[in-house]
């Protein structure tokens, strides 16, 4: 809370001063990275590539509701950020939009008429697309999207961040870098191309990365210390990917574009937010594309693998385990009533089906809300083309309490290499309590 | 576009307020699941089909096919009464699942099965009786009140059909005694195995369906004890 | 009311294994495709999930994933003279229903038959003369070669994902596998699962006795697995619910877990479930399929639904059914010998020895459906018919597929049913027995066959299908054999006490025990369309535009379980569909 109100007020006395700068200063915004062609028309498909890129339908479209119509809640603490309609209607959606105007909401946040939009919208990252992308997205917008007529409901934060005009002072901190890509010289095309996914469309470090004191990404790219080395949203943990024991180190790099492209590999399995991610975008993208994501991930946390301890080494857990004891301690008494069906007395499942858990980061991660999500609800992978199994775990929160999943959950975090905090049952209520949909 | 089945939604952007800390051991805490408070004493059980008479006597009957005393619990301990109550009230009393349209051959051959025209719940209701008037004749009590000894005589008689029951009764006793020891040997859930007591005895490790690391483990008794759909452990 | 469908290229009767692999096949060539399921749909999470499934009561006892005879039974006899009773519960064989049918509740055994049961007559003619098969036995040739048939085998296993280990891999003997099947094109897709403690002395004991023992092949996944459709296992705990239940853990071959989520990809796929195919529909020539019509559960009406080819996917019995309630074939007669739908009704013949040892330790819930050892050495391939005076063979196994206790408690001889000794005798003897099986083939005959029921009816108003069928001398002497060879083997093994359970001489058949769910032919395939239903490629000898899949094929048992052949087959005749058929309509033979 007290954080909060420290940013609040940092956030406030900003807003001041964006307002007087709004007074004299008119909106300004950004033109094309780079000049086209005059003739330039994005291939076939392009546009619709760059969605699945972007991954706009996720936020755009509600459960069930017509594509890019809108009207999702994105939750934040200060309220719900609606998403609007972005299908070509020219009364509710953005028929009426120049390619100006569509770029300046991707590279600005900023509507036709001067309205900031939240950072919600992650143009902190899309300013990293190119205008060819920027032009075949306008184009697969305006010209193979239906318009839809939907009127959806409009933000209104609490005081002060209902003031829109605060955040224009935040994108002087957060947004004000050059337009466009620059590959790195003396990199290759590969990794130039898994650079740009992930900075731009890909906007990985909306999550990945951890925010600041003004809740922008700590550092939109690869020069920055913290890019991607791992973020919270909501309270759930989104892991690191480049540093000591991040999974871009311990992964092959098929492995991590096998994880990409069908949510599962030889060592876990997506769930929560990343499930999402594959399921509505990474898994349409090319095999070559995920594999320049997955160089570009190895690169950037040092460009090896690295070296596991030798998989024969027997823990003491898989020792205890395996005795079955009848008086052993609750926490691996429940995994072995529970879990160790598909996880094993080893803790590593199996590969592509049964995530391990031993060194799994959701398992090991900073807040237990995603594990305990998952023990709680379940787990789904997306059908995909590579692998179509929509694999399913089932939840426990009929068979468990709290008491008995705080103790099973301290049982994963401390066992096999694990070493993470104990969880509470407090800390289980709290995800038991959240809404469901 | 769908989030996760049963999650709370996490498309959310900015960070929330910071994280409880709570903290909780691991290692004394014992692997025994909160007690369960006991249910109705088998004395004040209100059953959903069985009429006092009927209940009366699955008590007696149930009482003798699996007996208290010796190890391991009895059918009553393991509250079988009220397994059957609930079993006869629901589809397989109704034999809802069953062909049950005529015409019927109840006399037909018992090689060809379930040929009464009676589903369970009418065989326990007629054969009851006809079984309770056979022993005030024979023994000169109903069965519920005659002594254990005279109780199994009884019974055995009733297996050997020595009463001549009448065809469409005639897998009374077969039902009987499935039902007692499915009663005994069930999940807890359908009101009987009371305590896992019955796999406890016998060393079955209930719903746990998970024996990878033991496969090999050949001829050496498996020590952890069973654990039920609902999560009991013992 | 009824209503009309559009019209489809294909409809699918039936999504179970058979179902989904034509469907998968077919979808391949752009077909737009309709399966038609008269069960719910299902699928691991949420039907099969931990730990609801593993609920002995529910589904072992009760039956929760078989059909319900109050919607879909039989009726039988044991011979022309008997009034048929209906099989008003289930007892001797357990038909499944909903999506995947009895392909998510089997127990994963999965064989190719032996070299000779391919063309068992002929094969009997030749080595001992016709003179020795029995005036009402009426045994067949496949109309296939086992060669033609290898790359669909082949297909298949690695479709579904078995474990194994090869015993001949063209013709070259692999020591620990099966000397005596028939040569492998390679290597089973998955090495086999390891054996319990049962299995294990069995090995032992029958090594010491000459013969030649390899773990079981079975669809139950030994590490994880993904198939060519990109579907998936995983390693199989052994958790000892196989059989009745569907895989909680993705480790049992189903349509589930080898098919349905690519096969639901394809744009071209549907499937509608609660739809029960009432009949085929004819066109006026009577010479090919219109399409069929079936009841809607979800809406209580009839639809038709158009289509240029009809596919019987659905179980051997409602195969049969539905080609007798369509005029699918001629009928068969018994008293004339003619027709074809019907003919060579044939089931299982098995036995077996339980052995009880009072200090030894089985823990029998560690099991899996296709667990254990088995042995060949007395198989067909290996027996003279012309000494031993019966035609047939069988597979020997012992692994325990579970330790449920409602239904898997072997007392020995002479323990009371009930009582204060009975609760000892289960006290003492639970986990201390082991069992060995014998699984023999059945040979079809003149009088076992399937026609309408004159007097029963289901719900929806359609006759019941007539089961007549009886035990025959030929196969009780073939079992009798099993328990002579079997006998010496157990008693080598020191048991406290064994006792065997072996049909004896005059045994009649009896439909309350669980016996087997290999119910075959009925539409049987065949060179001569006297003698069979359907051709070498499942086609309907009289209506080219209609396939019938399934166990309903086979002239006579094998002495395996099925589904290998099953699986094999629709390999078959998919790809017969593909390369040649759909080219050209017409009659392929």
């Amino acid at each position: 809370m007290k954080k909060l109100i420290r940013v609040l007020g940092v956030l406030v006395v900003l807003g001041i001063v964006a307002l007087l700068a709004f007074i004299f200063v008119p909106v300004q915004r950004t033109g094309p990275a780079t000049q086209l062609a005059a003739d330039f028309k994005p291939a076939k498909g392009q546009g619709e590539y760059v969605m699945r890129a972007g991954d706009c339908l996720a936020c755009h479209t509600t459960e069930g509701g017509k594509p890019f119509a809108g009207g999702r809640a994105i939750q934040s603490p200060m309220g719900a950020i609606w998403t609007t309609n972005i299908t070509p209607d020219k009364e509710t959606g953005i028929g009426n939009w120049t390619l100006d105007d569509f770029r300046a909401a991707l590279y600005d946040g900023v509507t036709p008429n001067g309205t900031h939009l939240y950072p919600a919208m992650p143009y902190e990252n899309y300013r990293k697309m190119s205008e060819e992308d920027i032009v075949a997205l306008y184009d697969y917008f305006m010209n193979e999207v239906e318009p839809v007529s939907n009127k959806v409901e409009e933000t209104k934060l609490a005081f002060p961040f209902n003031l829109r005009f605060g955040l224009r002072a935040w994108n002087w901190l957060a947004a004000n870098y050059e337009p466009g890509f620059k590959p790195v010289q003396g990199q290759d095309e590969q990794f130039n191309r898994g650079k740009y996914l992930v900075e731009g469309a890909g906007h990985c470090a909306a999550c990945h990365s951890p925010r600041n004191l003004f809740m922008a990404q700590d550092g939109i790219d690869d020069t920055s210390k913290a890019f991607l080395t791992g973020g919270e949203i909501d309270g759930y943990s989104a892991p690191d990917l480049r540093g000591n024991n991040s999974a871009s180190q311990k992964w092959t790099t098929e492995q991590m574009a096998a994880y990409l492209s069908t949510a599962r590999n030889a060592h876990s399995t997506a769930t929560g937010e990343m499930m999402l991610v594959v399921r509505d975008s990474l898994q349409y993208m090319t095999k070559e594309d995920n594999m320049a994501i997955a160089t570009y991930l190895k690169t950037i946390s040092g460009g090896q693998l690295l070296k596991q301890a030798p998989p024969i080494e027997v823990t003491e857990t898989e020792k205890m385990l395996t005795e079955a004891k009848a008086d052993m301690p609750l926490g691996p008494r429940l995994y072995l009533d529970n879990c160790g069906g598909c996880h094993f007395v080893t803790g590593k499942g199996a590969p592509e089906i049964f995530p391990e858990l031993d060194g799994n980061s959701l398992v090991t991660a900073k807040s237990p809300k995603g594990l305990i999500s998952v023990i709680l609800h379940g787990a789904e992978l997306p059908s995909t083309a590579d692998r179509p199994m929509k694999l399913r775990m089932q939840g426990y929160d009929n068979r468990l309490s709290d008491e008995e999943i705080s103790a099973l959950a301290t049982f994963l975090r401390e066992g096999w290499n694990n070493q993470a905090p104990a969880v509470s049952a407090a800390d289980v209520k709290a995800v038991r309590d959240l809404p469901k949909h | 576009m769908r989030d996760v089945p049963g999650l709370p939604s996490r498309r959310t952007f900015l960070k929330a307020s910071a994280a409880s800390a709570a903290i909780a051991g691991i290692a004394a805490v014992p692997a025994k699941a909160e007690q369960k408070p006991e249910p109705v004493a088998l004395t004040e059980y209100k059953p959903d089909c069985l009429t006092p008479s009927e209940w009366a006597f699955v008590m007696a009957a149930v009482a003798r096919l699996i007996p208290s005393d010796g190890e391991g619990p009895g059918a009553i301990e393991a509250r079988v009464p009220v397994f059957i109550d609930k079993q006869l009230a629901g589809d397989y009393g109704r034999a809802a699942d069953w062909y049950m349209q005529g015409p019927h051959d109840a006399a037909a051959s018992p090689l060809r099965g379930w040929q009464t025209p009676l589903n369970p719940l009418q065989i326990y209701q007629q054969a009851i009786p006809f079984f309770d008037a056979w022993c005030k004749t024979t023994h000169g009590k109903i069965f519920a009140e005659l002594d254990a000894e005279t109780q199994d005589k009884a019974l055995t008689s009733l297996q050997k059909d020595e009463m001549k029951i009448a065809p469409e009764l005639r897998d009374f006793f077969t039902i009987l005694l499935a039902n007692t020891k499915e009663g005994y040997f069930a999940d807890p859930m359908y009101g009987g195995n009371h305590g896992m007591e019955a796999w406890k005895y016998i060393g079955f490790p209930g719903a746990r369906g998970s024996y990878k690391e033991w496969v090999l483990k050949h001829n050496k008794p498996y020590p952890l004890g069973p654990v039920s759909i609902s999560g009991e452990r013992a | 009311m009824a209503r009309t469908e559009k019209k489809k290229d294909v409809v699918i009767v039936g999504l179970g294994w058979t179902g989904s692999i034509l469907g998968m096949e077919l979808a391949q060539d752009g077909l737009e495709i309709v399966a038609l399921e008269r069960g719910h749909d299902q699928d691991t999470v949420p039907n099969f999930q931990y730990p609801n499934m593993i609920d002995e009561l529910k589904y072992g006892v009760r039956l929760g994933m078989m059909q319900k005879p109050h919607n879909s039974t039989v009726t039988i006899r044991r011979d022309v003279n008997e009034t048929a009773l209906p099989y008003r519960s289930l007892g001797s064989f357990l038909p499944g229903i909903g999506v995947g049918g009895a392909g998510t509740h089997w127990n994963g055994l999965n064989w190719r038959p032996q070299l000779s049961e391919y063309r068992l007559r002929s094969y009997v003619e030749e080595r001992w003369g016709a003179g020795i098969i029995p005036e009402d036995m009426q045994i067949q040739d496949y109309p296939v070669t086992y060669d033609e048939l290898e790359p669909f085998f082949d297909r298949f296993e690695h479709v579904a994902g078995i474990s194994g280990m090869a015993g001949n891999v063209k013709g070259k003997i692999i020591e620990g596998g099966n000397p005596f099947e028939a040569p492998r094109s390679r290597e089973y897709p998955m090495p086999a699962m390891p054996t319990t403690w049962d299995g294990a002395k069995f090995a032992e004991a029958a090594r010491a006795a000459g013969c030649h023992p390899f773990p079981s092949p079975g669809g139950i996944a030994s590490q994880a697995y993904v198939n060519e459709y990109g579907m998936q296992m995983g390693p199989c705990n052994h958790c000892g619910f196989c059989e009745r239940y569907g895989c909680y853990n993705y480790s049992k071959s189903s349509p589930q877990t080898a098919i349905l989520d690519a096969l639901k990809r394809k744009p071209n796929f549907e499937y509608r479930t609660q739809a029960d195919v009432l009949r085929v529909e004819m066109a006026a020539d009577g010479k090919t399929a219109t399409g069929v019509t079936y009841y809607d559960y979800k809406t209580g009406e009839e639809v038709f639904q158009p289509a240029d080819l009809v596919i019987l996917a659905a179980y051997q019995l409602h195969n049969v059914h539905l080609m007798l309630l369509s005029g699918i074939g001629q009928p068969y007669d018994p008293a004339t010998g003619e027709g074809v739908t019907g003919r060579n009704y044939a089931y299982q013949m098995n036995g077996g020895y339980t052995l009880f040892f009072k200090d030894e330790h089985f823990n029998p819930f560690i099991g899996t459906g296709a667990n254990g050892m088995s042995i060949d050495d007395f198989g067909m391939d290996n027996i003279d018919f012309g000494r031993e005076g019966f035609i047939g063979g069988a597979y020997w196994r012992s692994g325990q597929t579970n330790g449920q206790p409602i239904r898997s408690m072997s007392l020995p001889k002479g323990s009371p049913s009930w009582g204060a000794g009975w609760k000892q005798a289960v006290g003492e003897w639970y986990g201390h027995s082991m069992n060995i099986g014998s699984h023999g083939s059945h040979m079809s005959y003149r009088g076992n066959f399937l026609d309408l029921d004159p007097t029963y009816k289901d719900p929806l108003g359609r006759p019941l299908m007539r089961m007549t069928f009886n035990w025959n001398p030929n196969d009780i002497r073939m079992t009798q054999f099993m328990k002579s060879k079997m006998e010496p083997i157990a008693a080598s093994m020191n048991p406290t006490s064994m006792q065997e359970g072996f049909k004896k001489e005059g045994a009649m058949y009896d439909v309350r025990p669980y016996q087997t769910t290999h119910n075959v032919g009925g539409s049987v395939m065949g060179a001569d369309p006297k003698t069979s239903a359907v051709n070498r490629y499942l086609q309907a000898w009289d209506k080219h535009n209609i396939f019938v899949l399934g166990a309903g094929a086979f002239p006579q048992n094998t002495q395996y379980n099925p589904t290998g052949m099953v699986g094999g087959l629709a390999y078959w005749a998919a790809h017969a569909i593909r390369t040649d058929y759909l080219r050209n309509p017409r009659p392929l033979v």
